[in-house]
């Protein structure tokens, strides 16, 4: 097993390194996307990555910059109040999906790619992570991952209260606005190196697992960071060991280490049920 | 209309405000002057646009026309929200909701010292709840949520506390303790209280005025009048 992941460390540290990177960073920001009830918006914002993209290949200038300005335009448009409008989030963010994912397509459509040239074009693979690819996931995930610590506060209050927050001074628009940026660059960053599912699966199952262990914000925070870089690591390793395609492992092991949780999860309610009849008679 | 109470210095003002939701008009022509400590009870029946002018005064909602004067600018007032607006899944203690009407103090870089986290626990001991302060909203039954609600309010120590039928979720013994708070903060504090109240039954001590909604209209009337108004049956 070591032999193994040492060769995984010598032959792709740009993979291992920027999948730990987006993973720990995803899984961080994921927590609020699941707590706000916006988990569509990961998928949703990889789509709208991969169509900004594919116009930048049309246009010749760099993917990410095309990926960046689409995503965080669309983040502008989804930070208004859903709630107190007659069409609620969910359905706005399926529109966008769809749109986006129609789109992408019918953009390259007659560039002279093939479906599955396009395909590997909009949608990354972790392994295939180059030094340039590395340094642009340093560049966008230190400084979200900082402003996401840095101003915890008044981001969970924002989303827990928005009303009170208001009334409490706090500039909910603003900080809204700047979780749902640093959301966007993340994902506009990540979606070409590691590709819309697994982007989606470190914004979702690694929070989840983590949801269900504990009921401490920091502490919730900490292990769906710890959830994401072990299934990475495990993943990596599964896919180097039996040959599977990387992306797609290291979210089918993301999804295991979901499963361990929701088993340790009901063992203690088990325990906790017991207990608490046992302490009753 | 200018409320009658010791200290007649406006702290709140409405002038000819009216508030409307898309086209139809639920606050018409509202002027209104609260003095500084005064307890002032917003009653009428369901609907009658209650909660629409506390959320105006709030600065929650633009008012159509008209002009509302209030100091929130740069004193924040303690608030207590109609129905739980905290969603249950949110991994955070009832110690963390609390602190949150903390903010004005603390910002977003501040560490609590430990008179402030004193004062949370002392917010959490006057509720009732110090033996709860670890445990999730989402643990807490809906009276206990909404005495979270008030300990949060309190716990800034505002100057102006306005709230959304406070005690709705309280049994009568709590929603008798927590007037009772109210009104020795108004009286011995000087601290102004507003608060939309269903029916005048809830109050156990009222002042002797009381500001009336009905059917988008505000006056201030005599405590008396409106006893008599609605034994009279309207």
């Amino acid at each position: 097993m070591w032999e193994n992941m040492r060769a995984i460390f010598e032959m792709f540290p740009e993979a291992v390194i920027a999948g730990a990177a987006i993973g720990s960073v995803c899984a961080m920001l994921g927590v609020f996307v699941i707590l706000k009830r916006v988990v569509f918006i990961g998928i949703a914002l990889s789509e709208v990555a991969a169509c900004g993209i594919a116009a930048a290949i049309m246009c010749h200038i760099h993917p990410f910059l095309g990926a960046t300005t689409l995503t965080l335009a669309t983040v502008i448009v989804l930070s208004y109040p859903f709630e107190n409008n007659r069409l609620p989030r969910d359905a706005v963010l399926g529109v966008v999906f769809v749109l986006a994912s129609a789109a992408s397509i019918l953009i390259v459509a007659h560039s002279g790619f093939g479906l599955q040239d396009v395909k590997a074009l909009l949608y990354g693979d972790l392994i295939l992570a180059s030094d340039a690819d590395l340094s642009l996931i340093l560049w966008i995930f230190i400084p979200v991952g900082v402003y996401l610590l840095t101003f915890l506060r008044p981001t969970l209050y924002t989303f827990l209260d928005r009303e009170t927050a208001r009334v409490l001074g706090l500039r909910v628009v603003l900080w809204e606005l700047l979780y749902f940026f640093a959301l966007g660059l993340a994902v506009s960053a990540a979606s070409k190196v590691a590709g819309s599912l697994l982007v989606f699966c470190y914004l979702v199952v690694a929070p989840s697992t983590a949801l269900l262990l504990s009921r401490k914000l920091w502490l919730v925070m900490i292990i769906s960071t710890i959830a994401a870089v072990a299934a990475t690591m495990g993943g990596l390793y599964v896919s180097f060991s039996r040959d599977l395609p990387t992306n797609q492992t290291i979210a089918a092991t993301a999804c295991v280490v979901l499963g361990g949780a929701v088993a340790i999860s009901a063992i203690r309610r088990g325990l906790w049920f017991v207990l608490h009849v046992a302490q009753k008679r | 209309m200018t409320a009658r109470t010791p200290n007649s210095e406006a702290i709140i003002t409405c002038r000819n405000v009216s508030i409307a939701y898309g086209r139809q008009e639920v606050i018409h022509n509202a002027s209104l002057d609260i003095p500084r400590g005064a307890f002032m009870p917003f009653v009428g029946p369901n609907g009658a646009g209650k909660t629409t002018l506390l959320r105006a005064i709030l600065g929650l909602i633009r008012p159509r026309r008209g002009e509302i004067v209030t100091p929130f600018g740069t004193v924040r007032p303690g608030y207590v929200p109609q129905h739980g607006t905290i969603d249950p899944l949110y991994p955070v203690s009832l110690r963390q909701i609390i602190a949150m009407g903390l903010y004005p103090q603390l910002g977003w870089w501040r560490r609590a010292a430990k008179k402030l986290k004193r004062s949370v626990q002392e917010a959490l001991d006057a509720f009732g709840l110090g033996d709860h302060a670890d445990k999730t909203f989402s643990e807490l039954s809906g009276g206990m949520k909404q005495k979270a609600m008030l300990a949060r309010a309190f716990v800034s120590r505002a100057e102006v506390f306005i709230m959304d039928e406070p005690t709705s979720q309280l049994d009568e013994k709590s929603e008798k303790e927590v007037f009772a708070h109210l009104l020795r903060l108004s009286r011995d504090e000087g601290k102004t209280v507003l608060m939309a109240v269903h029916g005048m039954h809830e109050v156990l001590e009222l002042p002797p005025q009381v500001c009336l909604v009905e059917h988008g209209r505000v006056r201030l009337a005599e405590t008396s009048d409106v006893f008599a108004m609605a034994k009279g049956g309207r």
